[in-house]
């Protein structure tokens, strides 16, 4: 039987919250796959677009963004920024032919090491049946 | 019309009285119908302004240059700049305004009115007079272009051979200006964002290959960004090349600098181009159109900024090149900003 395709998603994290609601799905020991490359940034508003495009250019097959909570911010605003902005790139992907499941965002708590693991889980379901991200993967 | 003569009086004053540095404007190119940016610096000058629907130019580009070098200046000559605008290079200087990259007081804006038209699209016009040359083109009083040809005079509805981005323009009249001349009249626009229609009906599969076939093409010249008056940033994040490099640059800084796209062009990386260039133009884009017009390779590369403006105007309620008293797009937020995509 052939080998299942396991997708790669690169996921920025918040440090304030989403990266330490996946520490707490980590010390809780909950199950979830592994097919996630975290990458802890300081805010979900520091996350430049190019980020995004980079990481669909050297290889991921999704991405994600996750932050706090509107009205969490450890920076105050700045995951309504976020917010703005990749609603735009999420907007501009999906109008140059990329499948729109492959870029997501979600809002996770420090607290939520449950929610981690849901939107792992789905994100990964989501992207198992597009198979490998081949439009904007670099070639050469 | 709009008459070149009332702002021919005006500049020739403002050269005199030295309120100005020099002018910007448009003069007859080599071939001798067509319009070529020049600078005009003495009063006697003035009189090879012109104005015609070949002034497709953006001449806000050129006060980035100003700018860039006024800061190289030892004494910096702290006269404006005059410069001739059309509706969109208006919008332009609002944005450049808004964004505080030049200030009110550097330039003193002498508008003209596009008057219901706008400027001809050299391909459209070239297909429509088949083998004649044309010697001359001018906006007639019923809408319709008239174009001298060594072929005998030639009457088009302007609608046959308007630049796309005329066709869905806002206001084709300058927003800003300290003379102006011509009416401030719109030209009714059904669909603003018409020309959209035929992508975003595609599926999401077809939209890939078209893009794809058409920023395969791209060789890379960054001719649009040259082009753009909102491309201003010192250092560009697309190629290492132009990183700015101060005395106290170390060796290792410069080779350690982050080199996200590579120089050579490859397809995907074609695409992380364009897409970084349409974000980071996202809100700001006036659709002057010049990056499609410098295109070698004919990209629609107006379509890319067009849909964002789209965006930020059916998401966000936002237009780009109104008001220079508001903040930009990306620097401010709404409470109710669609959250549906987030989980």
């Amino acid at each position: 039987m052939a080998e299942e395709f396991e997708p790669k998603i690169v996921a920025f994290l918040c440090k304030w919250c989403s990266s330490a609601g996946s520490d707490l799905a980590g010390v809780s020991r909950m199950e979830y796959p592994a097919n996630v490359v975290p990458i802890q940034v300081m805010c979900s508003g520091s996350i430049s677009p190019l980020y995004v495009f980079s990481a669909f250019n050297k290889g991921a097959d999704g991405v994600l963004v996750s932050g706090c909570h509107p009205g969490d911010c450890h920076y105050i605003k700045g995951n309504f920024y976020a917010r703005r902005r990749l609603k735009m790139v999420k907007q501009l992907l999906e109008y140059i032919g990329l499948e729109p499941q492959r870029f997501q965002m979600s809002w996770v708590s420090a607290a939520e090491g449950t929610k981690y693991t849901q939107v792992i889980k789905d994100f990964v379901k989501e992207l198992k049946p597009l198979g490998p991200q081949t439009k904007l993967r670099r070639t050469t | 019309m709009a008459k070149i003569e009332d702002l021919k009086e005006e500049a020739k004053k403002l050269l005199r009285e030295g309120k100005v540095k020099y002018i910007i404007g448009y003069g007859v190119g080599g071939n001798g119908w067509t319009a070529v940016p020049v600078f005009i610096k003495k009063p006697e000058d003035v009189d090879g302004l012109i104005w015609d629907p070949t002034c497709v130019h953006n001449l806000a580009r050129f006060l980035v240059d100003e700018k860039r070098r006024k800061a190289k200046e030892k004494q910096p000559d702290a006269r404006p700049v005059g410069i001739i605008v059309k509706g969109c290079d208006s919008r332009a200087i609002v944005v450049l305004l808004q964004e505080k990259f030049i200030d009110r007081k550097d330039v003193y804006i002498l508008g003209v009115s596009c008057e219901k038209a706008g400027v001809v699209d050299d391909k459209k016009l070239a297909k429509k007079l088949k083998e004649k040359k044309p010697k001359k083109i001018e906006l007639g009083d019923n809408g319709q272009f008239i174009i001298d040809t060594d072929g005998g005079k030639v009457e088009v509805p302007v609608e046959e051979l308007l630049a796309e981005r005329c066709l869905e323009c806002k206001a084709n009249f300058p927003v800003i200006y300290d003379v102006l001349s011509g009416d401030k009249t719109k030209r009714a626009v059904d669909k603003p964002f018409g020309s959209l229609e035929k992508i975003e009906a595609l599926s999401s599969e077809e939209r890939w290959n078209f893009w794809r076939a058409e920023l395969e093409k791209c060789i890379r010249c960054y001719a649009c960004r040259s082009v753009c008056p909102m491309c201003y940033c010192d250092e560009c994040v697309v190629d290492s090349i132009n990183m700015a490099v101060a005395a106290d640059t170390s060796a290792e800084e410069k080779a350690q600098k982050i080199k996200w796209i590579q120089r050579s062009s490859e397809s995907s990386e074609n695409f992380v181009y364009h897409l970084v260039r349409a974000i980071h133009l996202g809100g700001r884009c006036i659709d002057c159109g010049e990056c499609e017009r410098a295109c070698p390779l004919d990209i629609p590369l107006r379509f890319l900024n067009k849909k964002l403006e789209k965006e930020a105007k059916d998401l966000f309620g936002y237009e780009a090149g109104f008001d220079s008293s508001l903040p930009a797009l990306i620097s401010c937020f709404k409470d109710d900003d669609p959250e549906d995509f987030i989980r």
